[in-house]
C-alpha cells in the first residue's frame, strides 16, 4: 500500500514512515473516535490504519458508541468550543461522563499509544491503564465558550500531548502542544486521477454544460460558507465573462438550517438557467472528484471555516483556487502563489476575472498549488506526523533533534 | 548588521554521529520538522518583540533558518517579516527584517540580537503602530527535527550530480542550508566533501559562492547541477 504513493508523495515521508516503522514495529496504536462513517477523521482514518499496519504497527481503530443525550451534549460541547452560547446542565456533563466510562468497560483500550479524536471520547483518560496518551483536537478552539471548555480542561491536560490543526486553533493546554495539520487521501475515490470518459458520463448525468468556464464551490449549504456571495460574486463576473456556477453540496442531517439555506439559495439564483445547484447524497465522492476536475476555478468562499479541506482537494487537481481567507484556508493558499485569498464577493468577482482573462497565469497557479499540496496536506505527511510525535514522546533521549542513522 | 563571532549551533548538538563509514562516500540525508506550539502568541509589535526576546534558540531558529525549508515562496524571508508586513502591514520593517540574512550569523543567539535591535529601533522610530486583527496574530513554534537517510549515496562528482537532480528538496535544504549552523565554518556539505575527499577545492569554492539567501531551494539546486555539469565536463574533454 505505502509503495502505492511513490512517485506521488515526497520521498521523504515514505522515507521516514520506513524508517519509523522499524523502530516502532511491533508497537501498537490504538485511534479513538466517535463514529467509522462520516466526516473527515474518519475518511482519514480508514486509510491510515492499514497504512500503519503495514509499517509492521498494530494499529487499531475503536468508536465510542452512546444514547441520543449523548450525542446531543457532545454537539453542543462541539458547537460551544467553536465559540457558540450553549448551556450544558450538570447532569449531561455527568451522562457525558457516564458514557465514557462505559466505552473504556467495553473497550480494548491497551496500546502503547493511544490517539483520541475530539471531545466525544476525551473523558476516556480517566480510565487509561497503559501506554502513552494523546489528544487529538480536530476543532477550532482559538475563542471557545469558556464555561463550557473549563469543563472539558481537565480531561484535556491529563494527556501527554495535545494535537491541533493549525498554531491559531490552539490552546495552551499542555507543554507538549504539537501542530499537525489534516491531509487528504490522493488515492481516495474524491482525490484518485480519473479518466476523461469517467468525467464527461458525471457531467452529462449531473446536467453540467461544458461549453463555458465552469465556476464551482463545494460545501454543505450552510450561510458560513457564503452561498449567497458565491452568486453575487458570479453575476457581477457574468457581465463580462460567460461562465457557468456549480455549487454543490449533501444533506447534512446534523444541521437544522440546511434546507432553510438551500431554499435561500435556490431562490436568491431564482431562474438563472447558468446556475446549477446540485444536493448530491451522501458519499458522492466520485461525482465530486469529477465536478471538481471539470471546473475551470474552484472557490471556497468561507466566512467562516475549519480547515477547509476541499481548499486541498481543488488544489490536488490542479484546479485555480479561490478561497476565504479564514480558518485554515490561508495555511493552503498561499496568495498569489498558490491561489488567491478574498475577503469579499467583489474580491471573488475580480480573482475570478482575472484567472479567466489569464488562462497561463490560472494553469501556473494551478500547478503551484498540486505541488504545494503534495508537499503539505497529503496523508503519508500526517501519519509521519503521528509515528513522529509518538516518537519523540517514547524517547528516553530529551530534545528537538532526532538522528535516525 | 551586527557582526558575528562563533558558534554555537541553533540545533541542538547531537551526542551520536553517523556510524563510521568504511569507504568515503557522501551519504544523503534528510531532515523532516514537525510543528510544536510554544503557547505564546503576539498581536502587536510590542508583543512581538517581547516573544522574540523570550523565545528559545530553537524557536527563533525555526521562525528564520528553517523559513527555507518550507520553500521560501512567500514574499519576505523570514516569519517574523512576513508577519509585520502581511498582518501589521508595516512594509518598512518587514524590509529591513527580510534582509537579514541568517545564515550569515554564527549563532542563534547573535541572530536574535539583531532581530530585536531591528525591532526596537523601529519602534522607537514610529509612533503609532497598529495592532494586528483578531485571527491574525503571530504564533510563536519550536520545530523536531528528524534527520534520517535518504537512501542515496555518491562516490564521485558524478554520481552527486545524479543525485542533486533527484534529491528530495529536504536533503538540499539539510546539506545546503543547515549544515552551515552545524559547521565552524559555515560550509555547506556538498564543499565540505568536495575539499575533502574529491580534492576538488575549485569546485568547492564554486559552490561556496552560491548565496543560500537568494534563492529557493530548487534555485539552488539548478545552480549546484550548473557547478557541478561544467566541472565534469571539463574534466571529460579531451583536446584534439
Amino acid at each position: 500500500m505505502i509503495s502505492d504513493y511513490t512517485n506521488i508523495a515526497p520521498d521523504r515521508d515514505l522515507q521516514l514512515l520506513k524508517t519509523l516503522g522499524k523502530r516502532l514495529k511491533g508497537k501498537s496504536f490504538l485511534h479513538v473516535n466517535s463514529t467509522r462513517e462520516g466526516g473527515g477523521v474518519a475518511e482519514i482514518l480508514q486509510r491510515m490504519i492499514p497504512m500503519l499496519e503495514e509499517l509492521g504497527i498494530e494499529a487499531r481503530w475503536e468508536a465510542i458508541t452512546g444514547d441520543a443525550a449523548f450525542y446531543n451534549t457532545t454537539k453542543k460541547i462541539h458547537n460551544a468550543l467553536q465559540g457558540n452560547h450553549e448551556i450544558i446542565t450538570d447532569r449531561a456533563w455527568e451522562h457525558y461522563y457516564e458514557i465514557n466510562k462505559k466505552n473504556a468497560k467495553k473497550l480494548n483500550l491497551n496500546a502503547d499509544a493511544v490517539l483520541i479524536h475530539d471531545p466525544q471520547p476525551a473523558a476516556l483518560i480517566d480510565f487509561k491503564k497503559q501506554g502513552r496518551w494523546f489528544w487529538r483536537c480536530h476543532i477550532d478552539v482559538s475563542h471557545p465558550n469558556e464555561e463550557v471548555f473549563s469543563r472539558l480542561l481537565p480531561f484535556c491536560r491529563k494527556y501527554e500531548a495535545t494535537v491541533f490543526s493549525v498554531s491559531k486553533f490552539a490552546r495552551s493546554i499542555s507543554s507538549n502542544e504539537f501542530i499537525i495539520p489534516p491531509s487528504i487521501d490522493p488515492l481516495a475515490d474524491k482525490n484518485r486521477e480519473m479518466e476523461p470518459e469517467e468525467i464527461a458520463e458525471v457531467a452529462e448525468r449531473l446536467g453540467i454544460p461544458r461549453d463555458r468556464p465552469i465556476l464551482l464551490q463545494v460545501s454543505r449549504f450552510d450561510r458560513f460558507k457564503d452561498p449567497i456571495g458565491v452568486i453575487n460574486a458570479y453575476k457581477m463576473v457574468k457581465k463580462y465573462n460567460d461562465c457557468i456556477l456549480v455549487l454543490a453540496g449533501s444533506p447534512a442531517t446534523d444541521d437544522p438550517e440546511g434546507e432553510e439555506v438551500l431554499a435561500e439559495v435556490k431562490n436568491y439564483a431564482s431562474d438563472d438557467p447558468d446556475i446549477h445547484i446540485l444536493m448530491l447524497p451522501p458519499f458522492s465522492d466520485l461525482d465530486i472528484n469529477a465536478l471538481q476536475r471539470m471546473s475551470t476555478i474552484v472557490m471556497q468562499k468561507s466566512l467562516k471555516e475549519g480547515f477547509g479541506l476541499t481548499v486541498a482537494e481543488a488544489m490536488w487537481k490542479g484546479r485555480p483556487i479561490i478561497g476565504g481567507a479564514v480558518g485554515g484556508i490561508p495555511l493552503q493558499i498561499v496568495h498569489g502563489v498558490t491561489g488567491f485569498l478574498v475577503h469579499s464577493p467583489d474580491g471573488a468577482a475580480f480573482r475570478i476575472r482575472q484567472y479567466l482573462n489569464n488562462p497561463g497565469m490560472a494553469e501556473r497557479m494551478g500547478i503551484s498549488g498540486r505541488e504545494y499540496v503534495r508537499e503539505h496536506f497529503l496523508l503519508t505527511r500526517q501519519t509521519r506526523d503521528y509515528m513522529s510525535l509518538w516518537y519523540s514522546m517514547q524517547s528516553r533521549k530529551k530534545g528537538n533533534l532526532f538522528e535516525l542513522w | 548588521m551586527a557582526k558575528r563571532k562563533s558558534k554555537p549551533s541553533p540545533q541542538p548538538k547531537s551526542k551520536t554521529s553517523p556510524p563510521a563509514q568504511k569507504d568515503k562516500s557522501f551519504v544523503f540525508r534528510n531532515i523532516v520538522n514537525i510543528i510544536k506550539s510554544t503557547g505564546e502568541k503576539a498581536s502587536t509589535l510590542k508583543e512581538l518583540r517581547e516573544g522574540i526576546f523570550k523565545a528559545s534558540e530553537n524557536c527563533v531558529f525555526h521562525h528564520t533558518y528553517q523559513y527555507f525549508l518550507r520553500g521560501h515562496i512567500t514574499e519576505h524571508t523570514n516569519d517574523f517579516a512576513q508577519w509585520a508586513g502581511e498582518s501589521l502591514e508595516e512594509s518598512a520593517l518587514a524590509e529591513r527584517l527580510s534582509n537579514i540574512d541568517p545564515y550569515s550569523f554564527g549563532s542563534t543567539k547573535l541572530l536574535k540580537d539583531e532581530l530585536l535591535k531591528v525591532v526596537d529601533s523601529y519602534i522607537d522610530a514610529t509612533p503609532e503602530i497598529r495592532p494586528t486583527l483578531q485571527g491574525d496574530e503571530f504564533y510563536f513554534c519550536e520545530s523536531v527535527s528528524f534527520v534520517f537517510p535518504a537512501g542515496l549515496r555518491a562516490s564521485n562528482l558524478a554520481e552527486m550530480l545524479m543525485a542533486i537532480k533527484y534529491l528530495d528538496s529536504s536533503s538540499l535544504y539539510y546539506h545546503f542550508f543547515e549544515a552551515r549552523t552545524r559547521h565552524r565554518k559555515k560550509h555547506d556539505d556538498f564543499s565540505k566533501w568536495i575539499t575533502e575527499v574529491i580534492k576538488a577545492p575549485e569546485v568547492a569554492s564554486s559552490l561556496s559562492n552560491i548565496d543560500p539567501f537568494m534563492s529557493t531551494l530548487e534555485g539552488i539546486r539548478d545552480q549546484i547541477i550548473g557547478v557541478l555539469d561544467e566541472s565534469i565536463r571539463k574534466e571529460m574533454e579531451v583536446t584534439l
